[in-house]
């Protein structure tokens, strides 16, 4: 029921970016980034309360040492990426254009530590509570994008039963193939994180959706997932594929309600680097401190790069080979959804899923017009939302109108935008609406 | 005349507001948001309902009074009579409403003083002379031509409620786009013109 | 003639007969209601013009009684209309002595370093949502212009991407206040003459590198007349406090070594004759 016409499963709604850059690093191994000087570790997380730091100026630190520690049910913790010695707490840009506290250290070039948790090779066996607390000791978040923390996320409230797992391997954005590399290099970590997450949840459905561009990465996957209990379900290259609420459409059927949560339709949705991350920290014993980076776009050598957290993106830059031609913009994440920098010197975090720099000619300066209400945007959205109405109607500041008509539903996955003929900044009326209508309901709590 | 004949013609083919160009006024200044224009709209078909019965009954049995075998021809006081009646009808319904119905009071608000002065209760009474229509059938045209002045407005404030969301050349924003679109709106009200 | 008697007669008539309904109606039918509610009604303007967000005055002057809305509120109104209403009331017109807005901030773009090419919407709530505009400097005017749309009496003008106040137009109302998302525009005393030009609370040497007016906190201002100015950190201010507020003799004296701290006119002559009027 939910299968495209080529006969893979699929959702209703969504776009397909025509040149999707991703033949640029999609056919190179990825590579270990060489040991740097200096990284500074973002404390802040996207989502949830940023960590307390525990270590202070001048202190000395292994690698895998506990940097910050949770401060509350939804935080993280950090870790040290390397063995040195920490400089200072200080503030580096932060990827959302705020300023975020960072601990900066100084490599001594040993890149020397120890696992901090006892491996548990034998997590078939574990207890799953065991197992759920390791989640939080690692620092695990999801590596998506979101940044969420993947302790929350496994912990779903008694009265939200979950029957099904999908590991999110649709990587729908263009330019990016971190997660194709970590599926076609490591598909036994992803499924092993896969079957543990599995444990966790105490469900028997668990499923990997990967979009058919990463043929590669299926038939790798597929070979190892019986022995996982795992299905590998082959998904429609369409954009946003990889959103929560539409790879659940797409595989289970489900729909999640307006205003809920993937666990409203008994379903927990994980990024495959997340998974893997969840089996290094079971199997090994060892944090989330590196990931793999997709450094792309206007770069001499474009490819993915296993990058410690607290990599500043010049630094990552430097190892694509610097850079060719103007630049344009500078965005973490995909070209879609990801946040365009107003600086050189952010360092990758836990979320970053990949460093795009467009060309000036790709970046296009341009003005918008009126809505000639096509309806363009409506036949894109993934969550059938008419964003020209919604808009017009924050233009105008008819928040209520805007509230009404379920702008708090937007994903902001920027389909409508990408097919405005107007060339409308849709997507920025629409999160300045969302976060007026946020504030103005906290306003009423109090 | 039938009464179908007579719903028809006032609510479409000759609508008050956008056929006879009467109650200007409130369509223009009670049109911004549909839930005051529901108000207003309720209002008047009140007031034009029983307005137009009693000035028809006043017309035939008073200004046309035979006393002693004299007939008095005093049909030249109309207009001065019917406003006079008029202005107090409104404003005994409001005070018998302020105290009977302050839930509704609430909701029509300033309307039902406004309707007083509205030229379309005024015009309703009149036609119904001119037509030499029965105190029944007045009745009849002037609800429904209540009912077209509804339509008109609620068609007008529901379309103005969109354009407060468009983007007009700053020297048509507001009242000048307003008309414009009034004026199209009638146009397309020409359209049921012959239909009875 | 004989027409005319009757005539006579019966509007007369008519009109007692009415008359007479009408009162024994109001008898019959009396609600109290609060006296007060009229007598606001009788001191408004009466135009009904719907420019309040009510249905016509006596529907403000019942939202105003309840405390729903200050008397202010009224755009047609004169200040001595309002004082009259809330002297009736004994309630507030809208706070006490008369203010005007300032836009704290003198940093158009010859003076603040570009820190991105922002063009997305030209709105500076949705600015604030993407790297934070276009300028270097992450407390002063975003330059975009909110202000000066919402303001009702056009009395913010956007020169250079800096939102200047036209004190002679403002009434400081503060609708510029609440929409300015980086709290850059505060209320002020009508009468104050000079303002400080600067709203970030960053370190005078950070401050420094992106901005060639922002204050540097070098506390020349308040060693030169302590009454009148103050430093907080590295952010100077005006004591709107002080008496007598400081005019252009004080700012004179103070010699602000970056211009944060100029007369609102001086300001605004700057701004206006910039590039080519005034070498800073």
């Amino acid at each position: 029921m939910n299968k495209s016409s080529r006969g893979v499963m699929t959702f209703k709604g969504g776009i397909h970016p025509a040149g999707n850059g991703k033949e640029l690093s999609a056919g190179k191994p990825t590579q270990t980034a060489p040991l740097l000087a200096k990284y500074v570790v973002p404390v802040a997380e996207n989502a949830g309360k940023p960590p307390v730091p525990v270590v202070k100026k001048g202190d000395l630190v292994r690698k895998y040492q506990l940097l910050a520690e949770p401060s509350g049910f939804v935080s993280a913790a950090l870790h040290a990426p390397t063995s040195g010695e920490v400089t200072g707490i200080i503030e580096v840009p932060g990827s959302m254009g705020v300023p975020v506290t960072a601990v900066e250290i100084t490599a001594d070039g040993l890149d020397q530590g120890e696992a901090p948790f006892e491996p548990l090779s034998d997590w078939r066996d574990t207890d799953p509570a065991r197992l759920l607390e390791r989640v939080g000791e690692a620092g695990l978040v999801g590596m998506g994008g979101a940044s969420f923390p993947t302790r929350v996320k496994l912990s779903p409230p008694p009265d939200k039963p979950i029957d099904t797992l999908i590991l999110n391997g649709a990587e729908c954005e263009p330019y990016l193939t971190a997660d194709h590399r970590l599926m076609l290099e490591n598909p036994e970590r992803v499924l092993t994180g896969a079957a543990i997450i599995g444990r966790i949840l105490n469900v028997r459905r668990l499923f990997i959706g990967v979009e058919i561009n990463k043929r590669d990465a299926i038939d790798a996957l597929t070979q190892l997932a019986g022995g996982y209990g795992v299905q590998v379900v082959p998904l429609a290259v369409q954009y946003p594929q990889g959103s929560e609420k539409q790879l659940i459409k797409a595989i289970t059927g489900r729909e999640v309600p307006s205003g809920g949560l993937p666990m409203d339709a008994r379903t927990v949705v994980q990024n495959v680097g997340t998974a893997a991350a969840l089996a290094d920290a079971v199997t090994l014993g060892i944090p989330l401190v590196e990931r793999i980076v997709t450094v792309t776009g206007a770069v001499v050598n474009p490819g993915n790069w296993k990058l410690k957290i607290g990599t500043p993106v010049i630094e990552a830059v430097k190892f694509a080979g610097g850079v060719t031609g103007e630049i344009g913009k500078l965005i973490l994440g995909g070209p879609m959804m990801g946040f365009a920098q107003r600086s050189y010197e952010v360092p990758v975090a836990k979320n970053t899923s990949g460093i795009l720099l467009l060309p000036e000619d790709e970046a296009l300066n341009y003005g918008s017009g009126g809505c000639i209400r096509c309806g363009r945007c409506v036949q894109g959205c993934p969550m059938h939302l008419m964003s020209c109405a919604l808009a017009t109607a924050i233009e105008s500041e008819r928040y209520d109108l805007a509230e009404a008509n379920h702008v708090m539903d937007c994903l902001e996955c920027g389909s409508c935008a990408y097919v405005c003929p107007a060339r409308r900044p849709l997507v920025q009326h629409l999160r300045r609406g969302k976060a007026e209508i946020r504030k103005r309901r906290t306003a009423v709590k109090k | 005349m039938s009464y179908l004949a007579l719903t028809v013609g006032a609510v479409l083919v000759n609508n008050f507001v956008l056929s006879r160009f009467l109650g200007i006024c409130p369509f223009l200044g009670v049109s911004k948001r549909v839930a005051t224009a529901m108000g207003m709209s309720g209002a008047v078909i009140g007031v034009m309902t029983i307005a137009s019965g009693i000035t028809t009954a006043i017309y035939r049995y008073l200004l046309r009074i035979s006393l002693n075998g004299v007939n008095y021809d005093l049909t030249f006081l109309q207009v001065l009579i019917f406003i006079l009646i008029i202005a107090a009808l409104v404003q005994v319904i409001e005070i018998m409403m302020q105290k009977l119905s302050p839930a509704l009071y609430q909701a029509l608000g300033i309307y039902l003083p406004l309707i007083t002065t509205n030229c379309a209760v005024l015009g309703a009474a009149t036609i119904c002379v001119k037509d030499n229509l029965n105190v029944l059938q007045s009745m009849v045209f002037g609800c429904f031509s209540g009912v077209g002045f509804a339509l008109a407005l609620l068609l007008f404030a529901s379309l103005r409620e969109k354009l407060e969301l468009a983007s007009p050349p700053e020297a048509f924003k507001g009242t000048p786009i307003a008309l414009v679109t009034a004026g199209i709106l009638a146009m397309a009200f020409v359209g049921f013109a012959g239909l009875c | 003639m004989n027409d005319l008697i009757i005539a006579g007669i019966l509007m007369g008539g008519a009109g007692l007969v009415l008359g007479a309904v009408i009162g024994v109606f109001a008898k019959l039918f009396q609600v109290a209601t609060d006296p007060r509610i009229a007598l606001v009604t009788e001191l408004l303007p009466g135009a009904n013009c719907g420019g309040c967000g009510k249905a016509g005055c006596a529907d403000f002057a019942k939202s105003v009684v309840a405390g729903e809305n200050l008397p202010g509120k009224c755009p047609v109104s004169s200040r001595e209309q309002v004082a009259a209403i809330a002297l009736a009331l004994g309630v507030d017109a809208g706070g006490g002595f008369p203010k005007r807005a300032v836009v704290r901030c003198g940093g158009d773009f010859e003076q603040v370093t570009r820190h991105v090419n922002y063009n997305g919407v030209a709105d500076c709530a949705s600015a604030m949502l993407i790297a934070g505009g276009p300028k270097g400097c992450r407390y002063g005017c975003l330059g975009l212009g909110t202000c000066a749309r919402k303001c009702p009496f056009g009395a913010i003008e956007i020169i250079n991407n800096l939102a200047v106040v036209h004190e002679e137009l403002c009434v400081g109302c503060g609708t510029c206040v609440a929409a300015c998302p980086r709290g850059v525009i505060a209320l002020v005393p009508a009468n104050a003459a000079a303002h400080v030009y600067c709203n970030s609370p960053a370190r005078g040497a950070e401050k420094r590198q992106v901005c060639k007016v922002g204050c540097i906190g070098c506390r020349k201002c308040a060693k030169s007349s302590p009454d009148q100015f103050k430093v907080d950190g590295f952010l100077a201010s005006v004591n709107y406090e002080a008496d007598p507020l400081p005019g252009a003799a004080e700012v004179e004296a103070a010699a602000c070594p970056t211009d944060a701290l100029l007369t609102a006119e001086r300001h605004l002559f700057i701004e206006r004759n910039e590039p080519e009027g005034v070498a800073k």
